[in-house]
C-alpha cells in the first residue's frame, strides 16, 4: 500500500477529440457491428457540451491543493471528454477518477482475421464512448444501438479506455508466438499471495474509468455488446476512488491512509521515459511495443476489522506516515520528503516500514519506481459476516521486473502483510495509443 | 389493425417521453427538427429539408384515439423509422438520418383507415438511415401455419417416445429410461417451448424446480423425472411422475391443434429460444442430473433452425446480416457437437474446460447478437395496401 508519493499534477492535453467518424464500411463478421442491427456501422458524432473543448485534467492546480481540482470537478458533475487518439494510452497518466472496472477477457475469436476486427472494434467503442455523442437509430432495423442508461445522448464524463494484451494471448492461436515481449509473462506469486487462478491473468484487459459508475457500466455493456464473439470475460472487479478527506490531500484506502501520495511526475517526459513508456529500441521491446506501457493488476484484499483492532500508532509504524495528516513521520507536509539518510536504524520510521521499503528513495532504487494508481473495491461479505474490501492496485512501468516485481520483493513479509492478502490480478502489456482516426488498436502488432 | 401491444400502457409511455423530450435535446445537436401533426382525417403537412442529414420530427397525434405513424417511401412502402403507440394529444420524436430520397409518412389511428401523408423529396446524394420493406401479416400467415403443423408433428413424435419412457420407467429399465428420456425431452426441446408458446403445458411438462424445490409433488415433468432417474429414486414414484408426464404431452398433442400462433411470435421465438437456452442451459442451471444441457442448446438450435427456415424468403432481402446468423449458429452447434461423448451422452456443462466453455458463450452470446434484429424486421406490419 505504497502512500508513495507525488507530484500529482498532469499535462494538461488540451486539444480537441478527433471526431469519431462513421464509416460505415462493408459488412464484416458479427462483432463489428452488432450495435446498430447490422444497419450501419457508423456512429454519429459528437454534439455533447464539453466534448470537443478538450480536457485539461488537473490542469489548473494550486501547488498545495494537488487533488482537490479533480475531486471537486467529481462532486460537481460530469467530467469533458478526454480526447482518445494519442501516442499513449490516455487513461494512464491520470490520476484515479471516481469509478473504475478492471475486466480480464479470454479471446475467442477464431481467427487472427477476427482478432484484427474484435481490436478494431474496441478501438471503434473507445473512440466514440470517451467523446460521447448521440447513438444512431436504427429505424425498424433492430433493437436500440445503446443501452440508454446514460440517457439519449452518451456523455464522456471523463471516461478513459485502457487495453492491453496478456502472455497468454501469444500462444499458437493466433500467429504471435514469435511476437510475445520478453518482458511479459504470466503473472507471478509472491510468498505473501493467495493467488485464485479464476481471477487471475488473461488474453486481454480492458480497464474503464470516468467520473461516474454509471459510466463506467455504460461502457462496458457498450464493449461486451460489440465484442460478443471475439472476447469472453474472465474476471472482473469494480473499484472507486474517494474524494480526497480533507480537501485538499490524497485520497485513502479503506485502512485509512492516504494512497499513491508519492509516484514519478507524469509532468516529465523524460522521468516518464525512464519509468513508465516502453522505449523504441529499447532490449526486450519488440517494436510494435513501443509507446505502451507495462499494467500489472493487483486485487488485494484488505482485513479491515483485524486492521481496525489495531491502535492507530502501530498501523502508522507501518506506513511509515501519519494517518490523518499523511505526512510522513519524520517530515511536516504530505510531499514532503522523508530523511532516510538522518535516520539509519529507522527509530522514526521504521526499516521495514511500507513506505521505505517500496521507496527507499536512492540513486540505486530510483529506476524500479512505478506509476501507481490504486482504487478501493468493496464486493460485499465473506464467509464470516466480514467486510470484503480491498484495493484494486494497478500501477505502470516500462519492466515489470524491474519495477513492480523489484518493490514487491523488497516487500515481502513487511509487517503490512497480516492485514491484506493479494488474491488475484495479472500482469499486462498496455497498447501504445491510437494514433488518429484510422489507427486501431495493436495495429502493430497485428499486422 | 395489427395487433397493438401494450396500447394503454405505451400510450402513458409515450407521453412521458414525449415530455421529457421537451426538457431535453435527445437528438444531435446538429440535426434539426420538424414538427408533424396528424389525426384521423389528415397525415401531416408537407416538409421540407434543405439537405439530407440527422433530423428530428417532433410527431403529435391530433386524433382522438392512439395511433401509429411511420416514415416511408412510397415508391415501394418500406418503412424508414416508426413510432408505435402515440397517445391522443401526444408529441413523441422520431430520429433518423435522412438520406437523399423520396418520403411519405404513413398514419394510422386506431379503428380508421391508413393515410398516407404528403410525398417529400429530399435532395443531394447521400445515404441515411435504411428502410426495410415492412413483413405484412399475409406474408407471415404461411410461415406461422407451416410452424403449426411442425410443432404437431414434432408432439406426435414426442407421445409416442413419452409413452415408451413411461413404459420403461415402470418395467424397471432405468438404463433405457435414461436413453428414452435424453431422446423424448432432445425432442421436446427442438419444439422451441420458449416463453409460453404452450401455456401451462409447459410448466407441466418441463418445468423447473425452483419455484417449489425439488421435494414438492407440485413438480412435475422432464426435469422432475431427470432428477428422479439420476438421483436413485425408487421405482413407483419414478413411474408416477413419468406417468403423469406422457398424459400431459398427450393433453398437449389433442390442445395444440386449437391453438393460433400470434404472428408477432415467429419472429420473436428466433431469438428467444437461445436466450432461453444461454441463461438455463449454457449455465448448467437446468442441469439435473444427466448433464446434457449441451444438447439440449444444440436441440434448441434445431428448432431455431427450422424458424429461420420458414421466414427466410422474408429475411433474406431485409436483413444484409443473415448469412452471419446462419454461420454463428454453425459456429455454435460445431462447439457443442464436440462435447458429444461416444457412449451417446454428453459432457456436462460444470465439467468443460474453462477455454471450451469460453468459445460456446462466446458463440451463443454473438449469435444471439445477430438474431436479435430478426424480431424488428419480421414483426407485422401493415402497409397502406394491405391493411
Amino acid at each position: 500500500m505504497s502512500s508513495e508519493s507525488a507530484e500529482p499534477s498532469q499535462d494538461g492535453m488540451a486539444t480537441a477529440p478527433d471526431a469519431p467518424v462513421s464509416t460505415p464500411g462493408p459488412a464484416r463478421r458479427s462483432f463489428l457491428r452488432g450495435m446498430v442491427g447490422g444497419a450501419a456501422g457508423g456512429v454519429v458524432a459528437g454534439g455533447i457540451a464539453g466534448a470537443a473543448s478538450g480536457y485539461a485534467y488537473g490542469g489548473s492546480r494550486t501547488g498545495t491543493d494537488p487533488a482537490g481540482a479533480s475531486n471537486l470537478a467529481e462532486l460537481q458533475g460530469r467530467l469533458p471528454a478526454v480526447p482518445f487518439h494519442g501516442q499513449h494510452q490516455a487513461g494512464i497518466l491520470p490520476e484515479p477518477k471516481a469509478a473504475t472496472a478492471v475486466i480480464s477477457f479470454n479471446a475467442t475469436a477464431q481467427s487472427r482475421a477476427e482478432l484484427t476486427e474484435l481490436f478494431q472494434t474496441v478501438t471503434d467503442r473507445a473512440r466514440f464512448l470517451t467523446a460521447g455523442g448521440t447513438p444512431p437509430p436504427v429505424g425498424i432495423g433492430g433493437p436500440s444501438s445503446d443501452s440508454g442508461t446514460l440517457g439519449p445522448a452518451v456523455v464522456p464524463d471523463g471516461l478513459t479506455v485502457t487495453f492491453g494484451v496478456g502472455s497468454t494471448l501469444f500462444d499458437d492461436r493466433y500467429g504471435l508466438a514469435s511476437r510475445l515481449p520478453p518482458h511479459l509473462t504470466p503473472m507471478k506469486s509472491f510468498p505473501n499471495d493467495n493467488l485464485d487462478p479464476a481471477q487471475c491473468d488473461g488474453d486481454l484487459v480492458l480497464q474503464l474509468t470516468a467520473g461516474h459508475e454509471d459510466v463506467v457500466l455504460h461502457a462496458l455493456r457498450d464493449i461486451a455488446k460489440n465484442t460478443r464473439g471475439g472476447m469472453q470475460a474472465n474476471w472482473r472487479i469494480d473499484g472507486f476512488s474517494s474524494p480526497a478527506r480533507p480537501a485538499g490531500t490524497v485520497p485513502r484506502n479503506q485502512l485509512g491512509f492516504m494512497d499513491g501520495i508519492s509516484n514519478p511526475s507524469v509532468k516529465s517526459p523524460p522521468e516518464l521515459n525512464k519509468l513508465v513508456w516502453v522505449q523504441p529500441g529499447a532490449a526486450g521491446a519488440p517494436s510494435w511495443t513501443a509507446g505502451g506501457s507495462y499494467l500489472v493488476v493487483r486485487l488485494i484484499r484488505m482485513f479491515v476489522e483485524f486492521w481496525d483492532r489495531v491502535d492507530v500508532y502501530e498501523q502508522q509504524l507501518m506506513f511509515g506516515r501519519y494517518r490523518d495528516s499523511g505526512y510522513p513521520l519524520d517530515a511536516k507536509g504530505i510531499y514532503a520528503t522523508p530523511d532516510y539518510a538522518a535516520d539509519p536504524t529507522g527509530d522514526v520510521i521504521p526499516l521495514s516500514a511500507h513506505m521505505r521499503l517500496a521507496n527507499p528513495r536512492t540513486p540505486q532504487t530510483a529506476d524500479s519506481r512505478i506509476l501507481r494508481r490504486a482504487w478501493n473495491y468493496d464486493r460485499g461479505l465473506d464467509p464470516v459476516g466480514d467486510l470484503d474490501v480491498g484495493l484494486v492496485f494497478t500501477c505502470f512501468q516500462q519492466d515489470i521486473k524491474r519495477q513492480f516485481e523489484t518493490v514487491q520483493t523488497r516487500l515481502i513479509d513487511e509487517p503490512l502483510v497480516d492485514y491484506i492478502s493479494p488474491f488475484g490480478g495479472g500482469y499486462f502489456l498496455a497498447l501504445p495509443g491510437v494514433a488518429d482516426s484510422r489507427d486501431y488498436f495493436g495495429r502493430a502488432l497485428l499486422a | 389493425m395489427r395487433s397493438r401491444r401494450l396500447l394503454a400502457v405505451a400510450a402513458s409511455a409515450a407521453a412521458a417521453a414525449a415530455m421529457a423530450a421537451c426538457g431535453s435535446s435527445p437528438a444531435p445537436a446538429s440535426s434539426s427538427s420538424t414538427a408533424i401533426s396528424f389525426n384521423d382525417g389528415s397525415c401531416g403537412a408537407a416538409w421540407h429539408l434543405a439537405s439530407p442529414g440527422w433530423h428530428t420530427f417532433e410527431i403529435t397525434n391530433g386524433a382522438d384515439y392512439g395511433a401509429e405513424i411511420d416514415l416511408t417511401d412510397p415508391a415501394n412502402g418500406a418503412v424508414y423509422d416508426e413510432l408505435e403507440n402515440i397517445g391522443p394529444g401526444t408529441t413523441a420524436p422520431m430520429s433518423l438520418n435522412v438520406g437523399s430520397g423520396k418520403y411519405a409518412f404513413l398514419c394510422m389511428v386506431e379503428d380508421f383507415d391508413p393515410i398516407a401523408g404528403p410525398t417529400v423529396t429530399v435532395g443531394g446524394h447521400a445515404a441515411g438511415t435504411r428502410a426495410i420493406l415492412p413483413v405484412t401479416y399475409n406474408d407471415l400467415y404461411p410461415p406461422a401455419k407451416q410452424y403449426a403443423k411442425y410443432t404437431e408433428a414434432g408432439l406426435q413424435v414426442l407421445a409416442g417416445q413419452t409413452a415408451k419412457l413411461a413404459a420403461d420407467v415402470r418395467a424397471g429399465k432405468i438404463a433405457a429410461a435414461k436413453r428414452d428420456w435424453l431422446s423424448a425431452h432432445l425432442q421436446y426441446e427442438t419444439l422451441g417451448a420458449a416463453y409460453d408458446a404452450f401455456g401451462n403445458y409447459d410448466d407441466e411438462i418441463d418445468g423447473r424446480a425452483d419455484a417449489v424445490g425439488v421435494n414438492s409433488p407440485k413438480w412435475t415433468g422432464f426435469y422432475r423425472l431427470e432428477y428422479g432417474l439420476w438421483h436413485g429414486q425408487p421405482g413407483h414414484e419414478l413411474t408416477a411422475v413419468a406417468v403423469t408426464l406422457n398424459t400431459n404431452v398427450h393433453k398437449l398433442l389433442a390442445w395444440w391443434p386449437t391453438q393460433q400462433i400470434p404472428l408477432i411470435d415467429i419472429g420473436l421465438r428466433t431469438h428467444e429460444i437461445l436466450e432461453n437456452a444461454l441463461e438455463f442451459q449454457l449455465t448448467g442451471h437446468d442441469d439435473y442430473g444427466s448433464g446434457t444441457t449441451l444438447a439440449t442448446t444444440l436441440a434448441n438450435i434445431q428448432g431455431t433452425r427450422y424458424l429461420l427456415s420458414l421466414l427466410h424468403p422474408l429475411l433474406a432481402p431485409r436483413y444484409p446480416q443473415l448469412p452471419e446468423v446462419y454461420s454463428g449458429l454453425n459456429l455454435l452447434q460445431s462447439l457443442l457437437e464436440k462435447e458429444h461423448l461416444r457412449n451417446g451422452w454428453w459432457v456436462p456443462v460444470s465439467a468443460l474446460p474453462a477455454s471450451a466453455r469460453e468459445d460456446i458463450d462466446a458463440a451463443c452470446g454473438q449469435v444471439l447478437q445477430e438474431l436479435a434484429p430478426i424480431a424488428s424486421i419480421a414483426e407485422p406490419r401493415h402497409t397502406l395496401h394491405e391493411f
